[in-house]
C-alpha cells in the first residue's frame, strides 16, 4: 500500500506574520523526509496544520488523492496522520499505560496486549504501570511513538524529536525510524540539526521565514550547502582553539560536594569534586535529569551547601546566596531563560537591572536610576546584537536568542571572573547559536573563566578545554576536550565505561 | 448498658450527619479542581442550594422538587462562574470570590419571606430498624438518602477518577490542558461539565443543610462549611477518601465541642469552637505527607486558565 500526502498552497498568517507563505509539498511512503529551517522559519506551523491543531487561512492537504479537511487533533488522527510533538504532549502524573490509552475506544485488556507487542516488535522496554515524570526524555518519546503506532498510521510526524536525546538513544530512534520507514509508514521528520538530516532522510525541503527555499535529494546535498540554504548566508564555523599549557592559577574550586534532596523528583548530588582554572572552560555533559540542575543550584547559591565544599580564589562561599556570589564575581545563566533568567512581563531595562541590586549605578538610596539602567540596557543591546534597540520592550516579546544573548550581556555588567552557565544555546537557531559560542569563546579569551553545564555533545567539545560528565549525580574523572569524542561522552552518559 | 451504648452510637451518627454537607461539598469541587479549575465559590453556591431547596419545599411542597431544584440552582451559579473562566478567560480566584459574595446576597435577599417558617420532616430509610441493633442501629439505619448517597459519594468519585475514561480525561485535562487539547480532548466541555457537576453537589449539600439538618432558613446558614469543603480538598491532597476522614474528624470535633462545652470544661470557649478547623487540617496535612503522592495527585493546571491560540 502506497500513501501519498501532498500540501498545496498553504499559508497561515497571525497577526504581524506571515508563518506559512504558500507552501507546496509531496510526500510518499516509503522515504523519510526531512523539514529543515531555523526557528520561526515556519516548519512547527506546518505539522501543526498536518496535525490539525491549527487550521491554515488558505491551501488544501492531499492524501492519497482526497482532499482532507483537518480541523481537529481527532481528524488528522482519524486519517491515520500521528504526530510526535517537541515538546511532550503527556501527562506527567499519569502512568504510562492511562496516557496511552486515554484516546482510544477499545477496552483495558485489548490496548495492554497491543501496546505490549508493540513494545516487544520494536524493542522498548517501559514499564506501564509507573507515572510519566518518572521516565527519562527517551523513554517519554518512545511513550509518544508508541501512542501513534497504536492508530497504525500511515504518516508519521515528528517535531524535533531529538533535542532531548543523547546519542544513544537518537541513533536507536533512527533506527526504528527507518524500520517504520520500510515497513511503509511516511515520514517527516522536523529539525534543525543538519547532521540528522544527512544521515537519516532521503529527501530535504528546507524553509525560511515561511517560505520553501528548495526541496532536493539528499545525495544531491552537503551540510554546507544545507546550512548556507537554511540561514540564508554563508555562516562561518567556531572552533575553540585549546592552549595545551594554559593558565594553572587556580579559580574555583569544588570538594566533596554533596546535596540529599528531599523531593523524590531531584536527583542527589554526590562527592563532587572539580576545579577551573583561570582561562579555562570546563564542561559537564550528561542526559538531562542526571542532577545537572541540582548542581547548578548548588554552585550558584540557589541551594546553599557546605561552606567549605566551594572555594572561590581560596574562599569558602558555599553558604553564600547568588546575590552574594555576585560580589565575589561569580555570574549566572540559568536553563530556563523565561522563568529563571529573566521576568518575561518585565521590560528589558528592569530585567538589566534584576542581578545588580547592590550596583550604585542603578539604585541610588532605594531609588531607581531609570537614565542609567536604560542607557547600559542600550548598550548590551547594541554589544551583543539583540534584534532591538527598544529597551521598554517587554523581554516575553524577545525570541529565545535574543533573550539569550540579553541575559549574557547582563550577566557580562560586572565582569564576572567565572560565568556558570546551563544550556545556553538550547532550543536556539544556528545564527544565535554560533554567537552565543563566539561569546564564550572570548570570554574565555579574556582569561576569564567558565563552568559549562550542558546537554549538547557538539557544544561541549566545541567550546570546553576540559570535560566531565555527569551520571546520577556523580561527576566522571576530567578529561582534556581534544581526546575525548563524543561516542566516548555518550558511553559515559549512559552510566558505561570506556578504556 | 444498652442504653449506653445506643447513646454512643446517636453521638457518632450525630457527627456522620454533620459531616454530610462537607463531603458532597467536597467531593464536588473536587471533580472541578481535578479538571484544573479553581473555584472558590463553594460557600456561595452552598447558599444558593440552601435557600432554593427551602423555598421550594415551601412554596411546591414537593420534597424531591425541592432537593432536584437546590442542585439545578447550584448548577445554574456555577454555569455563570462556568461562562467567566472558562468563555471570557477571567481569573478564577476573582470570579470564585465573587460568587460567594454574589451567593451570599442573593440568599440573603430571596431568604426574607422564608424566615421564621418551620421546615418539612424528610423522610428516612430503614426507620422500623432503629432499634434492631444496639450501637450499630442509630448509625446505619433511620436516615435520609441524602446522607447515604453523601457516603457512598467519596468511593464513587475515588472509583470514578482512577477506573473510568472519562475520569481518567478529567485528569489528564487537569494535568495539561496543553497536552489534552492537542490529543483532541475538548478541554473547555470537560471544564464546563466538570463546574457544573461541582455546583450539583454544592447546590446538594445547601439543601441538606436547610432541608434535612436543620429544617428551616437562617441567614447566612452554611456558616462557612464551604470555606471547610475547599480546604478539606486541598488537605486531603485531591483524594476522596481523605476527604471522608477530613470529614469526619471535622464533624467530630465540632460535636464534641459542643459537649463539651455544655458539661461545662473549663478551656476559652474561642479555642473550643477554633479546635475543629486547627485539628482537621493538621491530621490531614499528617496523613498526606508524601510528596510524591502529592505531585502525582495535584492538578498541575490548577486555577490556570486554558485557551486555545489559533
Amino acid at each position: 500500500m502506497k500513501t501519498n500526502l501532498t500540501v498545496s498552497n498553504i499559508t497561515k498568517i497571525y497577526p504581524g506574520c506571515v508563518a506559512n507563505s504558500n507552501i507546496s509539498l509531496e510526500f510518499k511512503s516509503g522515504k523519510i523526509y526531512a523539514l529543515l529551517g531555523e526557528n520561526g522559519a515556519g516548519k512547527s506551523t506546518l505539522v501543526k496544520i498536518l496535525s490539525g491543531v491549527i487550521q491554515p487561512n488558505e491551501g488544501e492537504i492531499i492524501l492519497n488523492n482526497k482532499i482532507i479537511k483537518l480541523n481537529s487533533p481527532i481528524d488528522a488522527k482519524k486519517n491515520k496522520i500521528g504526530m510526535v510533538f517537541q515538546h511532550f504532549n503527556l501527562f506527567e502524573t499519569l502512568s504510562v499505560f492511562e496516557n496511552l490509552i486515554i484516546d482510544s475506544n477499545e477496552t483495558r485488556e485489548n490496548l495492554r496486549e497491543k501496546i505490549i507487542s508493540i513494545m516487544q516488535k520494536y524493542n522498548f522496554s517501559i514499564d506501564l504501570d509507573i507515572p510519566v515524570l518518572n521516565l527519562s526524555a527517551g523513554q517519554k518519546q518512545k511513550v509518544e511513538i508508541v501512542r501513534c503506532l497504536i492508530r497504525n498510521p500511515e504518516v508519521l510526524i515528528m517535531d524535533e524529536p531529538t533535542s532531548v536525546l543523547t546519542e544513544q538513544e537518537t541513533s536507536e530512534l533512527f533506527s526504528s525510524l527507518k524500520q517504520f520507514s520500510k515497513e511503509g509508514i511516511l515520514i517527516i521528520y522536523i529539525t534543525h540539526k543538519l547532521k540528522e538530516v544527512m544521515s537519516l532522510c532521503d529527501e530535504v525541503a528546507v524553509m525560511r521565514r515561511g517560505k520553501l527555499v528548495s526541496v532536493s535529494k539528499i545525495i544531491d546535498e552537503k551540510i554546507e550547502t544545507l546550512a548556507n540554504k537554511m540561514v540564508g548566508q554563508n555562516l562561518k564555523t567556531v572552533k575553540k582553539k585549546i592552549s595545551k599549557e594554559g593558565s594553572t592559577e587556580q579559580l574555583i574550586k569544588i570538594s566533596n560536594l554533596n546535596f540529599s534532596s528531599e523531593d523524590p523528583f531531584e536527583t542527589n548530588l554526590e562527592n563532587i569534586n572539580f576545579e577551573v582554572n583561570r582561562g579555562e572552560c570546563f564542561g559537564i555533559a550528561g542526559i538531562s535529569g542526571n542532577g545537572q540542575s541540582e548542581l547548578f543550584q548548588v554552585l550558584s547559591g540557589e541551594i546553599i551547601s557546605e561552606n567549605n565544599s566551594i572555594k572561590l580564589n581560596n574562599y569558602p562561599i558555599g553558604n553564600l546566596n547568588p546575590q552574594q556570589r555576585r560580589e565575589y564575581l561569580m555570574a549566572f545563566s540559568p536553563e530556563d531563560r523565561m522563568e529563571q533568567a529573566a521576568i518575561p512581563q518585565m521590560k528589558i531595562f528592569e530585567n538589566v537591572a534584576l542581578n545588580n541590586f547592590k550596583s550604585s549605578n542603578f539604585f541610588n538610596k532605594g531609588l531607581i536610576n531609570e537614565k542609567k539602567i536604560k542607557q547600559h540596557s542600550q548598550k548590551i543591546l547594541s554589544d551583543f546584537s539583540v534584534n532591538t534597540d527598544n529597551v521598554e520592550l517587554k523581554s516575553q516579546f524577545l525570541s529565545g536568542g535574543n533573550l539569550q544573548k540579553l541575559i549574557i550581556g547582563r550577566e557580562l555588567i560586572t565582569s564576572p571572573e567565572l560565568l556558570i552557565c546551563f544550556n545556553p544555546t538550547w532550543g536556539l537557531d544556528v545564527g544565535a547559536i554560533n554567537y552565543i559560542h563566539e561569546t564564550l569563546i572570548k570570554i574565555n579569551e579574556q582569561n576569564k573563566s567558565i563552568i559549562l553545564i550542558s546537554t549538547d555533545t557538539d557544544e561541549l567539545l566545541k567550546l570546553s578545554d576540559k570535560i566531565s560528565v555527569i551520571y546520577k549525580g556523580k561527576l566522571s574523572k576530567k578529561m582534556n576536550a581534544d581526546e575525548v569524542t563524543s561516542e566516548k561522552l555518550g558511553i559515559l552518559m549512559g552510566g558505561g565505561e570506556f578504556d | 448498658m444498652i442504653i449506653e451504648i445506643n447513646f454512643v452510637g446517636l453521638i457518632i451518627a450525630s457527627i456522620m450527619a454533620s459531616a454530610v454537607p462537607l463531603i458532597l461539598a467536597s467531593c464536588g469541587e473536587l471533580i472541578t479542581e481535578r479538571s484544573g479549575v479553581l473555584n472558590l465559590g463553594v460557600e456561595g453556591m452552598m447558599i444558593i442550594g440552601a435557600i432554593s431547596g427551602f423555598a421550594l419545599m415551601t412554596v411546591t411542597g414537593s420534597l424531591i422538587i425541592a432537593v432536584f431544584g437546590a442542585m439545578l440552582a447550584g448548577v445554574l451559579i456555577s454555569t455563570i462562574f462556568a461562562f467567566l473562566t472558562q468563555t471570557l478567560i477571567t481569573n478564577h480566584v476573582a470570579t470564585g470570590l465573587a460568587l460567594t459574595i454574589f451567593g451570599i446576597g442573593i440568599s440573603a435577599m430571596i431568604g426574607k419571606n422564608f424566615v421564621g417558617i418551620p421546615g418539612k420532616e424528610f423522610p428516612v430509610l430503614f426507620g422500623n430498624l432503629k432499634d434492631a441493633i444496639p450501637f450499630l442501629s442509630p448509625i446505619l439505619f433511620g436516615h435520609s438518602i441524602v446522607f447515604y448517597f453523601a457516603f457512598a459519594l467519596p468511593f464513587i468519585t475515588n472509583y470514578f477518577l482512577k477506573k473510568t475514561k472519562i475520569g481518567l480525561i478529567v485528569r489528564a485535562v487537569g494535568d495539561s490542558p496543553d497536552s489534552a487539547s492537542n490529543q483532541g480532548i475538548n478541554v473547555r466541555l470537560v471544564r464546563y461539565l466538570c463546574i457544573l457537576y461541582g455546583g450539583a453537589m454544592c447546590g446538594l449539600a445547601g439543601a441538606y443543610l436547610s432541608m434535612i439538618y436543620t429544617p428551616q432558613w437562617i441567614e447566612n446558614m452554611t456558616g462557612g462549611r464551604g470555606w471547610i469543603a475547599l480546604a478539606l480538598v486541598v488537605f486531603s491532597t485531591w483524594n476522596p477518601i481523605k476527604i471522608l476522614i477530613g470529614a469526619m474528624i471535622f464533624g467530630g470535633l465540632t460535636i464534641i465541642q459542643f459537649h463539651m462545652q455544655a458539661i461545662g470544661v473549663r478551656i476559652p470557649v474561642q479555642f473550643l469552637t477554633a479546635l475543629p478547623y486547627i485539628v482537621t487540617i493538621i491530621v490531614l496535612v499528617v496523613i498526606s505527607r508524601d510528596s510524591r503522592k502529592i505531585r502525582l495527585s495535584t492538578p498541575s493546571s490548577l486555577g490556570k486558565s486554558f485557551y486555545k491560540d489559533n
